[in-house]
């Protein structure tokens, strides 16, 4: 038996870290090489961590909802090893290696199980398990009303054996791995599987990983709704100084709730002075509640009313949280930050020119309304896009340097053979720009399936494929094509591999 | 629709009073659902009125009389007479009591009783006809059927039932006479119950047996003890032999005739023969093709583990749904199906089934063998505590057999057990708890139990499991 160590692999490209989203094991879980882990959200996609072992998990060094640098040790498993019989001690884990239960073939989470787990779970109907399952009757009864399969429970019993305790706190973190967008949810993402390792911890056994740099500068300022918090003014207005109101930003409090007796021309004033007594109040009442679990873990921490060291336990319930005034303060990462980060770029990197002009379209409406029975018997939707975007290649293919990229270093501007457009599709999660390659070359039913299909994926958040960046025509709006790396595996209806089972030229049946 | 036939519609039905259909009936009741038991004969089932119940009354009173003229070891001195007419009443008024008591139950419960015989009419009809001429018949329309017609005794070919002097296993239960000389055609566990049970009322008992020993898989050990302890009561065994035919002997009884494999024919001169070679299940009748439900190539129908046959709305539990047969896992499938219709997350997840024979000694078993164990991946380990080393045993005058405990090596938890000897059928209790609630030898061992008693055993086995045992030799 030997431990593995396994660090989040490089998810795509120039991705620094990504959002620990689910864990899908939990320790004590046998999992084969391969089987995805983890969902980790990096890019506009959310991408399964494959594992690299056939093993039993061992800790898990993240919590959900964390942003996770590339590199960092994320889990570690323990490993089979032929040969290496003489060497460890059995530690009580290791009765699951033991257990017949687990030989037996047993549910592997595959692709589409774990995008539909959490819509089926509740009407689901487990299986028996088929072999020596070491649960009493009760427990056994408990994991099926909860919809868990006991063998894959990490029992807490002597050698393993499952309780019911055991079972319950399994169907939550599952029941949180399966709900994989309840990283918005502040109850879920708090009554997890306590995020023991503390400051301490983490640092002790210099597994510096990700537990310790967690996101804990939203704490602070977000958990305001504590019962014994300073009560929030509400005001419409409030006078201040600019200095002031520069305290308030940095200490994270709205004006318009920082009491005050002060009244000048009519409307109420604060002084920097009574916003920073305000704030102090607020963060006392936060350290308070921070401070609760780390009491009942009798763990020495001494949470400092700073935002930086905010406590993991309370950073944890941060994802989304309510500030004093009643706004929501929400973490600023994965697709949303993807987005405004592109904008940014494009801002500085592209000349935003928009123009005008008006065309008489009128042949065009008659020749949809001409070809739409067809298209409908070919079970295609015929919007105006496909025309657009022919109309959009004709163009380009009239001004070739339009479709072209601007190499800055080797002094050349390369003028482009391919024509594939993005698409701008508005989702739950922001602006997606997947990416229609050759449309050229496609004729305009095949257009309009392909526009349908990649708007479909991008609105589910599934990957759409993947062009190289610089073959698609660069314009400012955030599109960024996740690269399959041999590591990752996509969730998609499809296959591991979007790119190969999804021509890119798909044709109308 | 003929003249008199009433239709009227019920939640569930349950066809079959046996310990699989009245208990899957009162749990449907008490989950509030309208329900109906249909029983063609009596309340109960084979088991309290032809199998179990009446077959440990008889080994009782007929163990307490062998015991009672076999006691001069410890000073006793009787010649027990056995008044066998009265054993038979006896042994009906405690089955009446539980018949009876079982038709109160579930009529305490609401469940409608119908006495009468149940044919499907399609996948949410029966048609019910009234025992009797001129009795008519009733339709019945259901939302939910639980098919619960248990099993009867194998007929084989030349040896009818309704010949007098040839017996199934119920006959064998209201004799009221012991013949002098009975003839057993099978060696399994009802033929090895009902062979002690008459060696010790007095008969002379020859038991022909195909295999090469009695009780078929039981373990070799446990065999060998049942099958000396047998012949100690003079019962003579024929193995390798198969009954081909019976015909009169001048003697005013019978020859059971027998021919090997080989074609070596041998006969026995017997009074009544006996045929106990198992059950079939009961599904004649029934019309199962109506609603489409199909049996396997034994005649069982076929069920998932939540009871469901393949037919939507129709459960099926107890003999008639198969392996294994006992009563005990018939009503625990009673109340899955039970529940599974009344929308409870049950189903059957059972680690392990005991099973008791009542045999001279008893044989109680649960769970894995060790050869079981290792073909399921296990490195059992195994301990045992032979009853002749139990002080309680002894004083019974009961030494034979043992309790073996099966459990993991690494985990130490139990898989099963083996126990033979005095009140095997009690002991293994403890046993099938232990496997069932996942529980390590270390949790048997560390468990208190009384002294003196016999279920020290099962505390001893689990010791010697460790290595720890303090009354046997650790092996």
């Amino acid at each position: 038996m030997t431990v593995k160590e396994f660090k989040l692999p490089d998810v795509g490209e120039g991705v620094a870290e990504g959002e620990l989203v689910s864990w899908l094991v939990a320790p004590g879980d046998r999992v084969e090489e391969d089987q995805p882990v983890a969902e980790v959200e990096t890019d506009k996609a959310l991408v399964e961590v494959p594992s690299s072992y056939d093993g039993v998990v061992e800790e898990l060094f993240a919590d959900e909802g964390q942003m996770v640098p590339v590199g960092d040790v994320i889990i570690s498993f323990r490993v089979d090893e032929d040969g290496d019989g003489g060497g460890g001690t059995t530690t009580t884990d290791e009765a699951s290696d033991a257990d017949p239960g687990d030989a037996s073939p047993q549910p592997t989470p595959s692709d589409d199980s774990a995008s539909e787990s959490d819509a089926d779970r509740a009407d689901a109907e487990p299986d028996t398990p088929s072999g020596r399952t070491f649960a009493p009757p009760s427990a056994r009864r408990l994991a099926r009303e909860l919809g868990v399969d006991v063998a894959a429970v990490d029992g807490s019993g002597p050698d393993g054996r499952v309780s019911e305790a055991d079972v319950r706190a399994h169907a939550d973190r599952s029941g949180r791995a399966g709900d994989a967008t309840a990283a918005t949810n502040a109850d879920d993402a708090g009554d997890g599987p306590a995020p023991r390792p503390t400051l301490t911890d983490a640092g002790s056994d210099g597994r510096k990983s990700a537990v310790s740099k967690r996101e804990a500068g939203g704490a602070a300022v977000s958990s305001g709704t504590a019962a014994d918090g300073p009560e929030p003014a509400g005001r419409e207005t409030t006078l201040v100084t600019p200095a002031t109101r520069k305290v308030a930003r940095d200490r994270g409090v709205d004006l318009d709730d920082v009491p005050t007796d002060e009244v000048r021309d009519g409307e109420a004033f604060v002084t920097a002075g009574g916003v920073r007594a305000y704030a102090d109040a607020l963060e006392a009442a936060v350290e308070s509640d921070s401070a609760e679990p780390a009491r009942v873990d009798s763990e020495p921490v001494e949470p400092e009313p700073t935002d930086d060291m905010a406590d993991p336990a309370s950073a944890g319930d941060a994802t989304k949280a309510t500030t004093a005034s009643g706004d929501e303060t929400v973490p600023y990462r994965g697709v949303r930050r993807t987005i405004g980060k592109q904008m940014e770029r494009s801002k500085f990197t592209a000349p935003h020119v928009t123009h005008h002009d008006t065309a008489e379209v009128d042949s065009l409406v008659d020749a949809r309304e001409d070809l739409k029975p067809t298209a409908e018997a070919d079970g295609v939707k015929l919007t105006y896009m496909p025309f657009v975007m022919k109309a959009i290649v004709a163009g380009l293919k009239r001004h070739p340097y339009l479709n072209s990229e601007l190499r800055e270093d080797d002094e050349e501007i390369v003028l482009k053979n391919d024509y594939n457009l993005g698409i701008a599709v508005a989702t739950d999660a922001g602006l997606m720009v997947p990416v229609v390659e050759n449309v050229d070359e496609k004729g305009v039913f095949e257009l309009a399936e392909a526009v349908n299909d990649l708007a479909a994926r991008a609105r589910e958040r599934k990957p759409w494929g993947w062009v190289p960046s610089r073959s698609a025509p660069s314009s400012g709006t955030a599109r960024s094509s996740p690269r399959r790396r041999s590591r990752c595996r996509y969730r998609s209806t499809t296959g591991s591999s979007t790119a190969r089972s999804r021509p890119s030229s798909p044709t109308p049946s | 629709m003929v003249v008199g036939d009433v239709t009227t519609g019920t939640e569930v039905l349950v066809i079959g009073a046996g310990p699989g259909g009245y208990v899957a009936a009162i749990r449907a009741a008490q989950e509030g659902l309208d329900t109906t038991l249909v029983e063609k004969d009596a309340y109960g089932g084979a088991c309290l009125n032809r199998g179990c119940i009446p077959s440990k009354a008889l080994i009782t009173g007929s163990g307490l009389a062998h015991e009672a003229g076999n006691a001069e070891f410890m000073g006793v001195h009787a010649d027990p007479a056995v008044d066998m007419g009265k054993m038979i009443e006896w042994k009906d008024g405690v089955v009446d009591r539980l018949t009876s008591g079982v038709e109160k139950l579930c009529k305490a419960n609401g469940v409608n009783l119908i006495e009468g015989e149940a044919s499907f009419v399609d996948e949410d009809t029966v048609r019910v006809a009234h025992g009797g001429d001129g009795q008519g018949s009733e339709t019945l329309s259901f939302e939910h059927a639980i098919l619960a017609t248990g099993s009867r005794p194998i007929q084989i070919p030349g040896f009818e039932f309704a010949d007098d002097h040839v017996w199934s296993s119920e006959e064998a239960l209201d004799a009221d006479t012991v013949p002098d000389r009975l003839g057993v055609v099978g060696a399994g566990y009802i033929g090895m119950e009902l062979a002690t049970t008459y060696a010790k009322l007095g008969a002379d008992v020859t038991v022909i047996e195909m295999l090469n020993d009695v009780l078929g898989s039981y373990e070799d050990d446990v065999k060998r003890i049942v099958r000396k302890r047998a012949e100690e009561l003079g019962v003579e065994f024929h193995f390798g032999e198969g009954a081909s035919e019976w015909t009169e002997a001048p003697d005013g009884g019978y020859l059971l005739h027998t021919e090997t494999e080989g074609g070596e024919e041998s006969s026995y001169g017997v009074d009544r023969i006996l045929v106990a070679v198992g059950r079939q299940p009961v599904t004649d009748g029934l019309d199962l093709e109506n609603p489409g439900i199909e049996t396997d190539d034994r005649g069982f129908v076929e069920t998932d583990d939540r009871t469901r046959t393949a037919v939507e709305g129709i459960h099926a539990v107890g003999d008639v749904a198969g392996d294994p047969m006992l009563a005990h896992a018939a009503s625990d499938e009673g109340i899955v199906a039970a529940e599974v219709i009344a929308g409870e997350s049950a189903a059957l997840d059972r680690q392990a089934v005991p099973a008791a024979v009542f045999t001279d000694p008893e044989i109680g078993t649960v769970g894995m063998t060790e050869a079981e164990a290792e073909e399921a991946g296990f490195d059992p380990v195994v301990g045992e505590m032979p009853f002749n080393a139990s002080g309680r045993a002894m004083t019974t005058g009961h030494t034979e057999g043992f309790a073996r405990i099966v459990a993991d090596d690494e985990t130490g938890f139990v898989l099963g057990g083996q126990i033979i000897g005095p009140e095997a059928s009690e002991l293994i209790a403890e046993v099938a708890l232990a496997v069932e609630m996942g529980a390590t030898l270390e949790d048997v061992a560390a468990t208190v139990h009384t002294h003196p008693t016999l279920a020290e055993a099962v505390m001893e086995a689990a010791e010697n499991a460790r290595g720890q045992a303090i009354h046997t030799l650790n092996r």
